[in-house]
């Protein structure tokens, strides 16, 4: 079933080869494997990978490749939760999503740390994707979906992440002078009644710089009866000031369909983590499918602006 | 109707017996909805300070189309308050106000600090509730600072000086129901929070708790934090408040923290209101004999005032010999 289908109802094209890593090609015991930030270094790709233990506690492991699409996963985890000290306790069950960044040379990681004391976004650094630096946990409980962007705007750091106000699970954007302290929090956009994002939102890759503002992949749930349906959509929002939206899809960019995005731990779910922009225009956007593999689909970016302006 | 079906207010009156630590005042409520000259469908809480000779509350007001707004009242004695009819602070007032307090000001907590009175409070909105600053030094003319949390956090409230070098609030994310403490450089950009307490499951605070009074120094330099707990029961929650010691030089360590409430929901005026069965305080007066006088709002509904002295509050958290 599902076979011989032309996914082409989605501007996002599936790579033919997914999913491109799945349990079977993790070298140790673990339960699922999604949600993988992306980097391209050099002529190097890598896939900074959510693993879910048995136990039911993630944590991050690295796939490594030199074409994007065929990636070996290292032998052991890159990082654990913390086992001592300030973060073991807001750690100890699980480090999740993980989104990098390079600003100014330096790969920043913003990661979910998960206790009993609720999610919260955490900040870590590192040069070769294997050895992590932890500097913060950078925001109260109740918030995730933390990524930083790729240069300072009018002198200081932004993030988008993700509190739940009155359940209500809108982006936010926050500022910052040093990484650490954060402040001048606002609303960047909310879910839309009647949309594929009705219910929740959440950025979901490092935003791309284009000419015509921040090009950003988030992701959108609408709620069923039969549980949520997780989308991935796009916007665009001013490159001067980033909580100023441009303009916003109004279509999905991908929507589950394929039998890996259906069926798995949690089916009905494309989650973007991260996305590539390659010298030629296209765009790969890395994604977790149904909580249970990493898949890859490809778009041109100037296709990409076009769908976010509804052209 | 006749007055028969109505509970006869002069029983609850005639007890001989204190049954809370902190003493009630016998003239409560010191204010109602009736003494409010604007528009006034509830009366939340009250901050508190002494401003000169002038007590000063700062007053969570509910107008009738549902909007809350905090308002000043001042007095002489510290028991009769003039209420002012325009609000101090609003959701008017402050920039994004329609975004972010489309439903109200509120629970503001005053904290003295480097000179001027700051006062944090939280606004609520359909996108979640969250705190704001804002500075006055006359109680007259008030300055927006800026907000300072993300949804969904309240209850917060300034210390009154530096912790080694940085400012620090309390506060109570959703997310669990504790008070957590933050720091500061510049009151804007705030970072390092940590759980500070945790509702204690068994006790009077079992389900979730908050900063009520902003923390002040005793004698030896310890903190004291007066601070609310709630308990859900099958007919809905009951807030009463009680008290825990602070480190005096790493104040997110408790040093001890009492067993039972200070004060609980026990007159009618305290049980019978928009909210039932709530005592809940956002501010007290420190008088020179060591005197607490803690204003409280009771069922949504009233201000009292509460006495009690420092010594006797600090007793009760050191006889406190359980966890916390």
């Amino acid at each position: 079933m599902g076979r011989g289908f032309a996914y082409e109802r989605d501007i996002l094209y599936r790579f033919e080869g997914n999913p491109i890593v799945t349990l079977e090609d993790i070298p140790f015991r673990a339960n699922t494997v999604f949600n993988g930030a992306s980097i391209k270094k050099g002529d190097d790709y890598y896939l900074v990978l959510r693993v879910e233990g048995q136990q039911g506690h993630s944590f991050i492991a690295l796939a490594r490749s030199s074409d994007g699409l065929r990636f070996t996963v290292d032998d052991q985890p890159v990082m654990l939760p913390a086992e001592s000290g300030e973060f073991a306790k807001y750690e100890n069950r699980g480090i999740e999503d993980p989104r990098i960044t390079e600003i100014d040379g330096t790969y920043y990681m913003l990661y979910t740390a998960y206790s009993k004391y609720g999610p919260r976004i955490a900040l870590a650094e590192t040069d070769d994707f294997v050895n992590y630096k932890r500097i913060a946990i950078v925001s109260e409980p109740g918030n995730k979906d933390g990524i930083l962007f790729p240069e300072k705007i009018n002198g200081e750091y932004v993030r988008f992440d993700r509190p739940l106000g009155h359940g209500v699970g809108s982006i936010w954007i926050s500022y910052s002078k040093n990484l650490v302290d954060w402040g001048k929090s606002e609303l960047l956009m909310r879910p839309r009644a009647g949309y594929w994002d009705s219910y929740r939102i959440g950025a979901s890759a490092p935003p791309i710089k284009t000419e015509h503002g921040w090009l950003e992949i988030y992701h959108g749930v609408k709620m069923t009866p039969a549980g949520p349906i997780y989308k991935i959509g796009t916007v665009m929002l001013d490159l001067e000031n980033p909580a100023k939206v441009v303009a916003r899809c109004e279509n999905s960019a991908l929507s589950p369909r394929a039998d890996y995005e259906r069926i798995g731990d949690v089916g009905n779910v494309v989650f973007a983590c991260g996305a590539i922009v390659e010298k030629n225009g296209e765009v790969k956007v890395y994604y977790g499918g149904a909580d249970t593999c990493i898949c890859v689909s490809t778009v041109k970016l100037h296709q990409l602006i076009d769908f976010t302006f509804d052209r | 109707m006749t007055g028969a079906l109505y509970f006869d207010k002069n029983i609850m009156r005639r007890r001989k017996k204190q049954l809370d630590v902190v003493h009630r005042w016998e003239g409560n409520p010191i204010i109602t909805t009736e003494d409010i000259p604007s528009s006034c469908g509830d009366i939340y809480n009250s901050a508190a300070v002494k401003f000169g000779n002038t007590y000063l509350l700062l007053l969570d007001i509910e107008d009738q189309k549902g909007r809350q707004a905090i308002y000043i009242g001042r007095s002489d004695n510290g028991y009769h308050f003039d209420i002012e009819k325009t609000p101090f602070l609003s959701s008017d007032d402050i920039p994004d106000g329609k975004t972010y307090a489309a439903y109200g000001v509120m629970d503001p907590r005053i904290t003295f600090l480097e000179g001027s009175y700051y006062i944090v409070y939280m606004v609520n909105s359909a996108l979640g509730f969250r705190l704001a600053l804002a500075k006055t030094n006359d109680f007259i003319k008030v300055t927006h600072i800026n907000y300072i949390s993300e949804p969904d956090t309240k209850a917060g409230a300034l210390f009154p000086e530096k912790i080694k070098g940085r400012y620090a609030r309390l506060e109570r994310p959703k997310s669990g129901g504790r008070i957590w403490i933050s720091y500061s450089d510049d009151l804007i950009f705030w970072g390092d929070s940590k759980v500070l307490m945790s509702p204690r499951p068994g006790f009077w605070d079992f389900h979730r708790i908050g900063c009520a009074i902003p923390p002040f120094r005793i004698k030896n330099r310890n903190w004291l934090l007066i601070y609310y707990g709630i308990k859900d029961t099958v007919s809905g929650p009951l807030f009463r408040i009680g008290a825990a010691i602070l480190d005096k030089d790493t104040p997110s360590k408790i040093i001890s923290r009492t067993n039972i409430p200070l004060l609980s929901p026990r007159e009618l005026h305290e049980r019978i209101g928009d909210v039932n069965n709530l005592i809940y305080t956002c501010g007290a007066i420190l008088e020179d004999d060591d005197t607490l006088k803690i204003y409280y709002g009771a069922a949504h509904s009233c201000i009292c005032i509460g006495t009690i002295k420092i010594g006797k509050i600090i007793e009760n958290c050191i006889e406190s010999k359980r966890e916390f």
